[in-house]
């Protein structure tokens, strides 16, 4: 009888031990652990100690091995608090556990069943914090994007100031600030932050470029609709804004230009008008593409270097595609969105054409994709699969070395805007 | 730790995406054109102005909040954002809210927004409450703490609105009135220095007090962009190929006493009437599928406890609580004559009623009790609820903290009385045409109507 008794404790024992490594083990346990052990106080407040039967469910967005920690961590507690399991027949008490869930907070319910009684009602309820899900991993999808920024409010551009293997200084740019943050301890600590001055409302659908001035006087330019700004060029940076209708660097100076693959031309600095009350370009090009100085209004434009000119893609306002070659104006009804940036490669035709889905938004999938296309002649053709995310593309900027692209999007699920890095990968 | 996504957000769906055209990018011009079926006699937002019982309902949100804004927005997780007050501000205790005006805003008369027209207005809107203007801020201040009161301020009925001389009313929202024909059509147009940005439709036309048949004929033969859809239209409309976006359930319909339980009889029979409802097969039948059984006054979504209260029909706990009363009243129940979906659920709640030995007399007039359709107010639930008991007049139950399980006790409190029997909670459902773009209703039916835009025709 008394080696039973032993075997049984023994047993029990190691029970408790191989829950609580498995509860220590996940990452979760600590987080969960104070709500749990309230909520299991509130339970044995109405059952007192004795035996209970517990069940968990979970209604809420929880993932299963959350749900397991809560669980285990409740069992726990209400075996430490005395409240001892046992099967349905054999409680006191039944206690049902729902981990439910409403828009601010994760709500823990325990309904307690004691006989023929009313069932008693205790809950706790956890803030839900940001779940962005914004994950700092790579999509080996054929164009390859690195997680830069994450924020509430909405990014416009995001320029990499210094990097080595990795981005190590960025500056992100939304319609107030222009957000500078260093990568210290594998975690981004802000640095400083520009405000911006604008004497006019923002237009709706906000673009803008930081890009960097390649100048011995100034660090940053920002390009916004109705605003230029610069800054100085040490630190702490000042930024000066003043209202201008410049035109917006399409190509990117010579200085930090494109170099060109494969012996072809360089591409000449090229600027467009863009509307200071609206979101797009007027069609104004400065100096021109060959004798053209204007197009249609258009959303983006991208360069496509040639032996002996530069082809340039315009995303026209009304969803054409104007394939410009300094002498023509070819249009093209392509399907593509209304971003598009090009990109060199060291693989397949040296260039690259990224554009964005046609995707409807607002239309329940508010997902966009991204993907890479080749234009031997006037013709693309797709050379990756598309890049999903999980919302809408806001901005598609080719970043000054032309081997890479920023990509905004915003999250469909949390509403947060998310800058990434894309970048064909020429190992797929 | 990996957590899933928001399915609760994700309910704010379309159901039907046909082909899109190229461009993503929002285009600017276009009139937009709108049917809705109430017919609002005032474009006052303010209680009392003049709409009926019905201030705060989804097509009010969405029309007049068009021309009127409020100090603060909710987003649809129920956080609070800044409106036209850039900031805000609470003294120890929660009594005494300061909320500081956003600069260069507006009206649309070209006068500019100032603490004391906003305070003036929300003077209006809340005659009891102390509210003042202190420099470039506004000073609300109340008996007791109320840490809800930013949200309650983000209620279109505290939208700010300034009073001109005769009458005329002037708003700071993203669109200004051209014209106005009460409870027949609103025209608005696109307001180009709103401080969020010019809205990217030129011009909003809405047609008022067309029926639900009426607009979806409309929306056919490209009379209207955007249109409501009544939850018994909703399978067929969607089996249609029609785009189709519902939000999260936010409206309540229950069937409503004109008092509290009196005696413990009157609790019996009330108790025998909600539990002979038999709401899985009247949703299921009647309402072709839509919204949820409800048991609760406050959505499980919004709540995150409304899962404890049951919602499935009990005879025999009916027929027994009905045994336990001598004698019954033959109640009279009243609806809507407007409203179809409304007469076919009397019927039915009252059929359930007599298998438990109740006599319910439907009708279109005066009537012991009737069955409400009431549009919360509000993402956040605290002020969803308190709008609730507001506009059936029952008082909100004294609680102390702001927990959810504070929530609860209120909403219990609030249910205790047996002054309604909760039945479904219903979302906002509305049909448009293919070249309306980025349209994304809020979690709350609101329509953001600001952000759309109208794809333009191809040749």
């Amino acid at each position: 009888m008394r080696s039973t008794r032993c075997l049984k404790a023994g047993m029990n024992l190691f029970l408790f031990l191989l829950l609580w490594c498995s509860l220590v083990g996940s990452a979760s346990a600590g987080e969960w652990n104070g709500p749990s052990q309230l909520l299991a106080r509130k339970i044995v407040a109405v059952t007192g100690p004795g035996a209970v039967a517990v069940t968990v469910e979970n209604r809420s967005s929880l993932a299963k091995q959350d749900v397991d920690a809560v669980g285990g961590l409740v069992r726990m507690e209400l075996e430490t608090l005395g409240a001892r399991p046992a099967t349905l027949e054999q409680a006191a008490a039944a206690v049902a556990v729902t981990l439910s869930e409403n828009p601010q907070f994760y709500v823990w319910v325990a309904e307690i069943r004691q006989g023929a009684r009313e069932a008693s009602v205790v809950m706790v309820s956890i803030a839900r914090g940001d779940e962005s899900g914004f994950e700092r991993e790579a999509m080996p999808l054929g164009l390859r994007r690195i997680p830069l920024w994450a924020q509430e409010d909405r990014i416009l551009d995001v320029l990499v100031i210094e990097e080595d293997a990795a981005p190590r200084q960025i500056a992100v740019l939304d319609g107030d600030r222009v957000a500078i943050y260093r990568l210290k301890n594998g975690k981004w600590q802000p640095e400083q932050s520009l405000g911006i001055t604008h004497g006019r409302p923002w237009p709706q659908d906000l673009r803008g470029r930081v890009l960097a001035a390649g100048t011995k006087d100034h660090l940053l330019e920002v390009f916004l609709p109705g605003v230029f700004c610069q800054s100085t060029s040490s630190l702490p940076l000042a930024l000066n804004c003043r209202e201008s209708d410049d035109p917006w660097p399409l190509a990117a100076k010579s200085a930090n230009g494109f170099a060109p693959s494969g012996g072809a031309p360089a591409i000449p600095p090229l600027g467009g008008f863009y509307s200071a009350t609206r979101n797009f370009f007027t069609g104004a090009l400065t100096p021109g593409v060959g004798k053209l100085t204007t197009v249609d209004k258009f959303y983006s434009a991208a360069p496509l270097p040639r032996e002996s000119y530069v082809l340039w893609l315009f995303a026209a306002t009304d969803g054409e595609m104007h394939l410009v070659d300094g002498i023509t104006d070819q249009v093209a009804k392509l399907g593509w969105g209304s971003d598009v940036a090009s990109l060199k490669s060291a693989c397949g035709a040296g260039r690259q054409v990224l554009a964005t889905s046609a995707a409807e938004h607002g239309a329940g999938n508010d997902t966009d994709s991204v993907r890479a296309y080749e234009i031997a002649d006037r013709d693309p053709v797709p050379v990756s699969t598309a890049l999903d995310f999980s919302g809408e593309v806001t901005a598609l900027w080719t970043e000054a070395k032309g081997e890479s692209a920023i990509a905004i999007v915003r999250n469909r699920e949390t509403g947060d805007y998310e800058a990434f890095r894309l970048a064909v990968d020429c190992s797929r | 730790m990996k957590r899933f996504g928001w399915p609760w957000i994700v309910a704010v769906s379309v159901l039907v995406a046909p082909s899109a055209g190229a461009e993503t990018r929002p285009q600017y011009g276009g009139t937009l054109h709108v049917a809705i079926r109430e017919a609002p006699a005032s474009i006052d937002p303010s209680p009392g102005a003049g709409n009926g019982p019905e201030a705060d309902s989804f097509a009010e949100r969405s029309v007049l909040g068009l021309i009127f804004e409020t100090l603060v927005t909710i987003d649809d997780r129920g956080r609070i954002h800044s409106g036209l007050a850039a900031d805000w501000q609470a003294a120890a205790g929660n009594q005494r809210w300061q909320f500081r005006l956003r600069r260069g805003v507006k009206f649309h008369d070209g006068s500019a927004l100032t603490a004391e027209v906003a305070a003036s207005s929300l003077r209006t809107a809340n005659p009891s409450w102390k509210i003042f203007a202190e420099g470039d801020s506004v000073i609300v201040e109340r008996d007791t703490a109320d840490p809800s009161l930013p949200a309650e301020l983000g209620l279109l009925r505290n939208s700010i609105v300034k009073r001109n001389s005769g009458g005329k009313l002037s708003g700071t929202g993203p669109f200004h009135i051209e014209d106005w024909q009460a409870g027949k059509k609103l025209t608005v147009g696109a307001e180009e220095n709103h401080w969020r940005g010019r809205p990217f439709v030129d011009r909003i036309e809405v047609e008022m007090g067309r029926n639900f048949h009426e607009q979806l004929v409309e929306l056919e033969m490209g009379k209207a962009d955007l249109v409501e859809v009544s939850p018994e239209q909703l399978h067929r409309v969607t089996m249609e190929g029609r785009r189709v976006s519902s939000s999260q359930p936010m409206e309540l319909v229950a069937l409503v006493f004109g008092s509290d339980a009196q005696t413990a009889e009157e609790k019996l029979l009330r108790g025998a009437l909600a539990h002979s409802v038999e709401r899985a097969s009247m949703r299921s039948v009647l309402l072709q599928g839509a919204g949820q059984e409800a048991a609760t006054i406050l959505p499980n979504w919004l709540s995150g406890y409304g899962f404890t209260f049951s919602s499935g029909a009990n005879l025999r706990e009916a027929r027994q609580e009905r045994e336990q009363v001598h004698s019954a009243p033959r109640w009279t129940v009243g609806y809507d004559a407007n409203d179809s979906m409304a007469r076919v659920l009397v019927e039915r709640v009252a059929l359930n009623a007599k298998d438990a030995g109740l006599i319910l007399q439907p009708t279109t007039g005066n009537a012991d009790l009737r069955l409400l359709r009431i549009p919360l107010a509000s993402a956040d639930p605290w002020i969803a609820l308190a709008n609730v008991a507001r506009t059936l007049g029952i008082a909100m139950p004294k609680v102390t903290g702001t927990s959810v399980e504070d929530l609860y006790g209120a909403e219990r409190g609030l249910l205790a009385g047996e002054r309604l029997i909760p039945l479904f909670h219903l979302p906002v459902d509305c049909a448009s045409s293919p070249g309306l773009r980025d349209f994304r209703p809020g979690a709350d039916g609101s329509w953001r109507l600001a952000e759309v835009w109208l794809e333009k025709e191809k040749p």
